[in-house]
Parts: C-alpha cells; sequence; structure tokens
C-alpha cells in the first residue's frame, strides 16, 4: 500500500497558511512606527527603497538600506530573529539555484579567485563573477526584507485598499478582499471534511480510494462555494447592493507620513545621482 | 387602525418551478409588531424570509410591502429598491453568508454606503452599534477569525447599521451559548422597543415568547398551520409534537421512569 499522506501533507499546509496569516495580522495589529503609517505612503516608501535596491551597484548601499530596514522592524514591534528568520530562510534557497552559478566563469567570465575540481571537472570561479552574485544576493535579500517588513505591517485589506491609488476599479478590490476572506473559509470546510473522512476510515487508505476521495472532496466544495456564491449574492443585495460597490475612503496621510516618504524619495535619489551621475 | 407593512395573499413559490417550498401563505404583519415563524426543518421559514427581502417572488399570488407589490418590476426601480432596501434588513442563519467584507468594520458599513448614506452618518451608525453591540475591539478583525457568536452579533450588526424600520431574522440564536442567545435576544427586545417590526424564523422555542407577539406555525405542507400568541401556542405540547417542534424524551425523576415532551433547548434537572 502506497504512503497517502499527501491529503495530509496538503491540507496541514494550507491550515498552516490560514495561521501565519492570522500571526501576520497580529504584526499588523500592533502599535509601532509602520503600522501607524497611511498603507499608500508605506507602499510608495517601500518601493522606492526597493527601486532604490535594484539600481544601486554598491554593496555598501544596498547594506545601508538593508541597515534601515533593519531599524524600521525594530521601531515596529517585531521580533528581529522572527524578521530575520522569515527573510533568511527563503533567499539561502533562491541564492543556491540562481547566484551561485553566476560565480562561475561559464556564466561570468573574468580574472580567476578560485578552481574548483568535480572529478575530471574543473569550475573557475571569477572575482567577476563572485561581485556580480554578492550585489544581486544582496539585492534579493534586502528587496525581500522590504516586501516581508511590508507585508507583517500592513493589513491584507489596506494593502487591497492601495491598489485603488493604481485607479483599480473599487468592484476589483471588493471581489479580491471577498475571495481572500472565503479561501479561509473554505480551507476549514476541506479540514472539518479531511477530519470526518479520517474518523470513520483512518489512515489505511490505498493510493486510488485517497485519489477517489480527493475527486469527491473537490465537487463537493465545488458545489458548496457555487451554493454560497449565490447566498452570498442574495446578502449583498440584501443590503443595497445595485451592481456599483460603494466604499468608504477612511486613508489619510499625516506629517509623519509625508517625512517617511520624503526620507525615502532622498536615499532614492542620493543612490540615483551616485551610480549614474557623480563621477 | 394599525400600519401594515407586509400583507401576503395565497403566497406561493417553488425552487426550479419544481420543488415546492411555500404554498398560499396568507399573513399581515403590522408596523412595530413582533412576530415568530416557527415550524420544523424545511417548513418554508426561510423562503418566507426571503419573500418579504424580495429576494424572490411569488409565482402565484402576492407579496405587498409598504403598500406596493413586490415583484421584479419593483426590483429593478432603482428608487423603490433603494428605499426598500433601508427599511427592510435580513440577518441571514449562516453568518460566513453575511459577511463578505474584509474586516468587522467594512462588513457594518457595507449596507449605509450602499445606501447612498453621508460618510460623517456612516461614521456615527458605526460608532452606535459597535458600542451597543459590544463590537468597538473587533471592528479591524477579520471576519474568519470570529467566534460563531460574534459573528452572529456581526451579522446583526451589519444589518443595524442600515437603521431598518423591519427586522427580518433566520434563526439568530441557532447553536449559540445561553450567554450570546441572551445578549441577541436584548438586543432585539431593544430594537422593538424602538419601534423596530421584528419577523423571526427559529426553532428556539425558549425564546419565542420574548421575541413574539405573535407566532405563525409552519407546517411540512409548507403553508401556515397555525397563527395565535406565543402563550397559546407553547401551551399545546400535543400541536407542537405532531409538528416537530418538541419530543419525547424518556429519563428518570429520582426513582420513576418517566417519559415526556420538551424543548431540548430548554435547561432542565431531574
Amino acid at each position: 500500500m502506497k504512503d497517502n499522506r499527501f491529503i495530509e501533507r496538503s491540507l496541514m499546509g494550507a491550515v498552516s497558511f490560514l495561521k501565519e496569516s492570522v500571526f501576520a495580522d497580529e504584526h499588523a495589529g500592533q502599535k509601532g512606527f509602520l503600522q501607524a503609517r497611511d498603507p499608500r505612503v508605506k507602499v510608495a516608501a517601500i518601493l522606492l527603497l526597493v527601486l532604490s535596491v535594484l539600481f544601486s551597484r554598491q554593496i555598501a548601499f544596498i547594506g545601508g538600506i538593508y541597515l534601515v530596514s533593519l531599524v524600521l522592524a525594530g521601531c515596529s514591534s517585531i521580533n528581529l530573529a522572527f524578521f530575520l528568520g522569515r527573510t533568511w530562510l527563503f533567499v539561502p534557497l533562491f541564492a543556491i539555484f540562481i547566484v551561485v552559478p553566476s560565480a562561475f566563469s561559464v556564466f561570468t567570465p573574468g580574472e580567476q579567485l578560485a578552481v574548483i575540481k568535480i572529478g575530471v571537472f574543473s569550475f573557475q570561479v571569477t572575482k567577476q563573477g563572485i561581485a556580480g552574485a554578492s550585489i544581486f544576493f544582496s539585492r534579493v535579500l534586502v528587496s525581500v526584507s522590504l516586501c516581508v517588513l511590508l507585508s507583517l505591517t500592513t493589513r491584507h485589506y489596506a494593502l487591497l485598499k492601495v491598489l485603488r491609488i493604481f485607479r483599480v476599479p473599487q468592484v476589483f478590490v471588493m471581489t479580491l478582499g471577498m475571495c481572500y476572506r472565503y479561501i479561509f473559509l473554505f480551507i476549514g470546510i476541506i479540514q472539518d471534511t479531511y477530519t470526518a473522512i479520517k474518523s470513520r476510515c483512518g489512515y489505511g487508505l490505498s493510493s486510488m480510494k485517497g485519489q477517489k476521495i480527493v475527486a469527491w472532496s473537490i465537487a463537493a466544495l465545488w458545489q458548496r462555494s457555487y451554493r454560497m456564491q449565490n447566498q452570498v449574492y442574495d446578502a449583498m443585495l440584501s443590503r443595497g447592493y445595485s451592481g456599483e460597490v460603494y466604499i468608504l475612503d477612511d486613508l489619510r496621510a499625516g506629517i509623519k507620513d509625508i517625512l517617511f516618504l520624503a526620507g525615502a524619495t532622498v536615499i532614492f535619489l542620493l543612490i540615483i545621482w551616485r551610480t549614474y551621475f557623480s563621477n | 387602525m394599525a400600519n401594515i407593512f407586509f400583507e401576503l395573499k395565497q403566497a406561493s413559490y417553488s425552487y426550479l418551478g419544481k420543488f415546492p417550498a411555500l404554498r398560499a401563505v396568507d399573513l399581515t404583519i403590522e408596523q412595530g409588531s413582533k412576530v415568530a415563524v416557527i415550524g420544523a426543518n424545511g417548513t418554508g421559514k426561510s423562503t418566507l424570509l426571503s419573500m418579504l427581502d424580495a429576494l424572490i417572488f411569488p409565482d402565484q399570488g402576492s407579496v405587498k410591502a409598504f403598500g406596493r407589490t413586490l415583484d421584479e418590476k419593483a426590483s429593478n426601480d432603482a428608487d423603490f429598491s433603494r428605499i426598500f432596501r433601508s427599511r427592510v434588513g435580513l440577518v441571514f442563519q449562516n453568518p460566513d453568508t453575511q459577511l463578505f467584507c474584509s474586516t468587522v468594520k467594512e462588513d457594518i458599513i457595507f449596507g449605509p454606503l450602499q445606501l447612498r448614506v453621508r460618510n460623517s452618518e456612516v461614521a456615527k451608525r458605526l460608532e452606535k452599534v459597535a458600542t451597543e453591540l459590544k463590537l468597538a475591539d473587533l471592528l479591524e478583525r477579520s471576519p474568519h477569525q470570529l467566534s460563531i457568536g460574534e459573528k452572529k452579533k456581526v451579522a446583526i450588526a451589519s444589518v443595524l447599521a442600515i437603521q431598518p424600520e423591519v427586522l427580518l431574522l433566520d434563526e439568530p440564536t441557532a447553536g449559540l451559548d445561553p450567554q450570546t442567545t441572551r445578549d441577541i435576544i436584548d438586543i432585539l427586545i431593544a430594537e422593538n422597543r424602538s419601534g423596530t417590526t421584528l419577523v423571526t424564523a427559529t426553532h428556539d422555542l425558549h425564546i419565542v415568547e420574548e421575541i413574539s407577539d405573535t407566532v405563525h406555525v409552519f407546517g411540512l405542507e409548507k403553508r401556515i398551520i397555525h397563527s395565535a400568541p406565543p402563550e397559546k401556542v407553547l401551551s399545546d405540547q400535543q400541536f407542537l409534537q405532531a409538528h416537530n417542534l418538541v419530543h419525547i424524551h424518556r429519563h428518570r425523576h429520582k426513582d420513576v421512569d418517566a417519559s415526556h415532551a420538551h424543548q431540548h433547548d430548554v435547561r432542565h434537572h431531574h
């Protein structure tokens, strides 16, 4: 009998995503510098910092922005170990597959720094390759850190609201919010269904039987979601929805928001000037 | 003479045109009244509420609300529809259906915003219902993070924010703990005292006396089989038992083996 734990693993993955999301919302609900910022300003400022990282060709500047991100995390009541864990666990995986090969002469020719021999093959590590890989790695690390910082300190619905500054229609923003809302509901239903199956059948299911149960669950969930879609539409109609959605625009930027954005803009302009116009 | 809000005459409805859900219902609901609709599962209670909320229209017979016939034509009349939606609110049985926004706050203000209430007034209503229903700490939470009792309260708040004259409630206390049930009943009684008309579909017979002055009992044939004040309906145990509203329960009273009918929701000691 084949190991049939793939259902459980997938479900537990989805459930842990749910828990993480709830946990992330807890960070966003805490009092801190970034949590208090207007989400539009925050997104614009983080975007400017990410662009600064991407345009910069000097590790020192990128390191400086990383330091800024750590200071921002500290000022936003985010546990530094948790923050570093979130970014450093992901980035090395990325680095192994993308960055490490670029250090070799095959991809980046240049001045030889070291030679690695594997059997009859020898690979040259180049100075230019190492420099390029370092820049690339640090850019990824800092960009990911900034994005993690943004997602940790901003509630998901506030991020969705920001889409409206890009003139995304309100109905689209609301639909996205509803999708997010109901994903959690359906994850709960899937988990309950799986628990019910497990309580009756245990783990001892054949792979074929497991696949049948998954197919059946997908069909049942589809039917439920279809029925719920009609009910949600009725609930919207009942509260006055008439084809056009109206949302309260309650985002307000203050002096501190403007100063924060100004700081990010100064960093961006400084890096652009140093990289492209000085010397 | 009392002001009649709803008037149903021989109203019938069937799903997909072949599954009867409501048969020849005659019903009048007056302004400020408290009406309970009770009946076993599948007797048409929820269908009746959907009809009163103009979400479905009768196949046969008619439904009038505030003197105007509810039909597709009325539903497509934007002015009437907006006025109707601001006067009638429906609390759905499943709060997950009703709470579709990203946060509790957005759910509460959804109705007033769609009905084009001014932003300053929306803010006032939000503060009022959040205070009255003790939801202030939950406003920034997502509905999926709430308990079932909290969801029910938010669902009621989302309708109360519309400040409707008629509150339709589908099983408002189903599956709730005693304290939350008490809180919800208190909210409903307070609303009725301030002039709101209540129409409640429920299985919980122990709340019926408090939330109604008229009870309509639906039978399995999907029509009203009895209408009377709550004390009369609730005291007729044979009738309740015959229509699957109470059940026979066998247990011991000290040394005596006894059996009698009762509701399961009532807490009693043997």
